[in-house]
């Protein structure tokens, strides 16, 4: 069970405060409401490259690594889809700095032109490392913009295309900023050896003053329901055939993203996990295969992957694997593997929450989506869950006109 | 303008790392059990390790395909029932074999440590090695393989181990294509026998643990008996290549991976902590010399880092990066041009300053919860030493003088002495 106190300020920062007095530590997260789901389809990959911009310094704070590190302090941050987040951890007694740095740059930044160019590089190479020299690298930015058609998960947290990024502009920069980051649009958490008296105190002394801003309205286009199978096939020069399959799912806060998690359990959560066992063990069409729920705050995906062994046709491997699929469209899984699933994700769960900047990366995401008191209550919305439940899910999205399918084809093979 | 909140707020001295205490209880054939009691949850982790590394196999691939080979069906179990029952009790398994030592890590909920102590010794010590499964592990490693091969890190890294410890050394082997063939079941039997053996046996358990762990330790492990004592027949030789450059070309490779390193000390040589204090000043932390220079000045990369690391019979230093193809010669100079400023300049006292407490900030966090704890006290007890070694470190932290860090400099960075590996 995690405690938790909360509270806003007048300015709307949500602020949550979990006591864990086992830690010399304390671990501050600073959630921003705005992922790339917020970005201008023609100006892409802006929320990530913001990210970077973000420890360039301020006009009171020229770099904001250096006081960190002082305070014996270290700190990342990651964007995603949905959200921008940062997190630090610092000794407990140098707290104040976590709220002092975080206050500065939520209240202005200094946009510098040289920072921008030089981050745009540095974002480049990192498209470069990611998704370029990388095999099998692309294949998310081709199953995307497979799947959906509208709704702005088209696009990869890196940008649809890179020279966005490249064309960025500084006035960009800036409307993005006066737009998106705001007291009023941020969710604190912090975990530690922390009083909520001394938390809501340092909240009110930095953070008090930065003033709420008047934040983008989101007004994302949903994506119309999928009606017939989707197929794209493309060959690259890598030594394996890879199959991507991906199914419209509902959004995070259904009640079906519970079903849907542990259904993803059932076929690739761990070694026993049926794809795997079927696939791999069984009939070795497989070198690794995974099944996962993209776990997007609006409707997101489950995906399927698979990486054929040699001399596998692809046609085969894909039969074998909508077989295992259509197996939980037609038949109830028996209480044993449900009870399976549901104990590794208690296990899971509990095991994650054992460290302090989890619980608190944890926390704000939870106030997000509805309500902190989900770290605890989730797992009893896993619980509550039943082979029926499981098999009607899959009815309802894991259907052939649901799908896409991303065949990533070796143009190697033959010379192997 | 500078209103009253923007004021800085003091910076604290903090608390000194807590190592914990780690009790030592010895199990009736002497196997030791290290446990150390940490935690808010109701969670574990137990470690067996074994001195079944790398450096220990005579056939390419052995140490590292009889380790996975573990859970891959014992004498009252299949493969399929094994991780079911793992899946089921909701445990984590990892299986490693690293250079020197091989063995698990389960992390699970304490409630259920009976089963899982049965489970692990089943797994340890009575495991089949099933022909079928394992020629499955064998296609499939090789498919891995060749999907590493595609990765200019993965060509660079295995270039740069074989260059810098020779290819006669298992610690210098670069695995082959021909390597996936020619495992037998009878050949994992015999590296069983010889290294899986409760004698070299050592376990680490943390977290919140039961009561009735001790005893269950004892019933599982206590009573299993040491085969012969293996001692090794052939010891080949540790020699880096004579040559020191080398450059690998990778069709359609948009980055080069950079390696620039040699062997070093290892935890045991006295002048070890100063030459990680040395080394994050170099590269080993966001504000670093590489990161500052060549990703937040010249944008060449997303990221650099540098590393020192400690093996059983060496250790080693990496600088690591991947750099856009067009920018590599200019990355390698900027990377020398740092070495050499430490080794012609003294560090300047803020700096050290900054590097001081980052430093004893992150032994904190290398001593924050109950895996923490163990993965530090592990890597101290697997050169012999304790955790009175971060004592040391952490006096050295706060006393070292940057004419010690320049004087480090020149004896461990001499130019002539690094192998500079590119691959892209």
């Amino acid at each position: 069970m995690i405690n938790f106190d909360s509270f806003s300020l007048e300015n709307g920062l949500r602020v949550i405060v979990h006591r864990d007095e086992s830690t010399p530590l304390t671990a501050m997260n600073i959630l921003y409401d705005v992922g790339s789901r917020d970005e201008d389809p023609e100006m892409t990959g802006l929320a990530h490259l913001f990210e970077h911009l973000m420890f360039g310094g301020t006009r009171n704070i020229p770099e904001y690594d250096t006081p960190l590190q002082l305070a014996g302090g270290e700190n990342n941050a990651f964007t995603n889809n949905d959200i921008t987040n940062y997190y630090l951890t610092v000794p407990a007694e140098n707290i104040e700095t976590g709220f002092w740095l975080e206050s500065d740059r939520m209240d202005e930044l200094d946009f510098s032109q040289r920072n921008l160019d030089i981050q745009k590089s540095v974002v480049t190479e990192e498209f470069n490392q990611r998704y370029k020299n990388q095999p099998y690298g692309d294949s998310l930015l081709l199953l995307r913009p497979l799947a959906f058609k509208v709704h702005p998960y088209r696009w990869p947290t890196i940008g649809l295309d890179i020279n966005h990024v490249k064309n960025s502009r500084l006035e960009h920069i800036r409307e993005f900023f006066f737009s998106h980051y705001a007291p009023n649009n941020a969710i604190i958490a912090v975990a530690g050896n922390v009083t909520t008296e001394r938390i809501r105190a340092l909240s009110e002394k930095w953070f008090g003053p930065v003033p709420r801003r008047k934040t983008a309205t989101r007004n994302i286009p949903a994506e119309p329901t999928q009606t017939s199978e989707r197929i794209m096939t493309v060959e690259r020069s890598v030594p394996s055939d890879a199959i991507y399959k991906a199914w419209h799912v509902c959004p995070r806060t259904a009640d079906d993203f519970y079903v849907m998690d542990l259904l993803s359990d059932i076929l690739a959560g761990g070694e026993s996990g049926r794809l795997y066992t079927k696939l791999v063990r069984g009939k070795n069409l497989f070198s690794e295969i995974n099944a996962f729920l993209t776990a997007d705050i609006d409707p997101g995906l489950m995906v399927v992957t698979g990486k054929l062994m040699e001399g596998v046709r692809v046609e085969d491997a894909e039969r074998s694997v909508n077989d295992v699929i259509n197996e939980l469209l037609d038949k109830v899984p028996d209480p044993g593997e449900i009870e399976k699933v549901k104990n590794k994700f208690e296990s899971s769960s509990v095991l994650l929450n054992t460290g302090i900047l989890h619980k608190a990366m944890n926390l704000a995401f939870c106030e997000l989506i509805g309500d902190p008191a989900l770290i605890n209550t989730e797992v009893e919305r896993y619980r509550s869950t039943d082979g029926e439940m499981v098999m009607k899910a899959a009815r309802k999205y894991l259907i052939p006109e649901n799908c896409s399918t991303l065949y990533y084809l070796s143009s190697k093979k033959e010379q192997e | 303008m500078s209103l009253p909140k923007r004021k800085q707020p003091p910076l604290n001295p903090f608390t000194a790392f807590n190592a914990g205490k780690v009790n030592l209880l010895s199990l009736r054939n002497s196997v030791p059990v290290y446990t150390i009691e940490a935690g808010t949850e109701d969670v574990m982790r137990i470690e067996f390790i074994f001195r079944a590394g790398i450096d220990k196999e005579y056939i390419p691939l052995l140490a590292t395909t009889t380790n996975m080979m573990l859970t891959e069906g014992s004498l009252r179990h299949t493969s399929e029932e094994i991780t079911r029952l793992l899946d089921y009790y909701g445990v984590f398994l990892n299986l490693s074999a690293e250079k020197d030592n091989a063995g698990l890590i389960a992390y699970f909920l304490s409630r259920h440590i009976k089963k899982v102590l049965e489970l692990i010794r089943e797994i340890l010590f009575e495991p089949a090695f099933p022909e079928k499964e394992l020629n499955i592990l064998m296609r499939k490693r090789l498919r891995w393989f060749m999907i590493n091969r595609e990765r200019v890190q993965n060509i660079a890294m295995e270039k740069f181990f074989e260059s810098i410890f020779g290819s006669g050394h298992p610690y210098g082997h670069m695995v082959q294509e021909s390597d996936f063939e020619g495992l037998h079941p009878a050949v994992l039997r015999d590296f069983h026998s010889k290294y899986y053996d409760p004698s070299g046996m050592t376990v680490i358990v943390s977290g919140r643990i039961p009561m009735n762990t001790a005893n269950l330790l004892r019933e599982n492990f206590g009573s299993l008996r040491s085969g012969n004592v293996y001692t090794e027949e052939f010891t080949p030789e540790l020699k880096g290549e004579q040559q020191k450059k080398s450059r690998i070309g990778k069709e359609g490779a948009v980055q080069s991976a950079i390696r620039i390193g040699s062997p070093t000390i290892n935890k045991r040589h006295p002048d070890y902590p100063g030459l990680k204090i040395l080394n994050v000043i170099l590269g080993g932390y966001f504000g670093s010399r590489l990161m500052r220079n060549i990703r937040e000045d010249k944008g060449y990369t997303y990221g650099i880092s540098s590393l020192v690391t400690s093996l059983d019979l060496s250790g080693f230093k990496v600088i690591s990066t991947e750099v856009a193809k067009d920018k590599t010669d200019l990355a390698v100079d900027e990377i020398y041009r740092e070495i050499r400023l430490l080794q012609e300049k003294p560090v300047e006292r803020d700096e050290l300053e900054i590097v001081r407490n980052y430093m004893s900030g992150d032994l904190l966090r290398m001593f924050d919860g109950p895996f923490a704890l163990a993965e530090s006290f592990k890597s101290a007890w697997e050169f012999g030493l304790d955790n009175s070694y971060y004592e040391a470190f952490a006096e050295k932290i706060k006393t070292i003088s940057p004419d010690e860090i320049r004087s480090l400099a020149n004896t461990y960075y001499k130019i002539d002495d690094l192998y500079e590996i590119i691959a892209g």
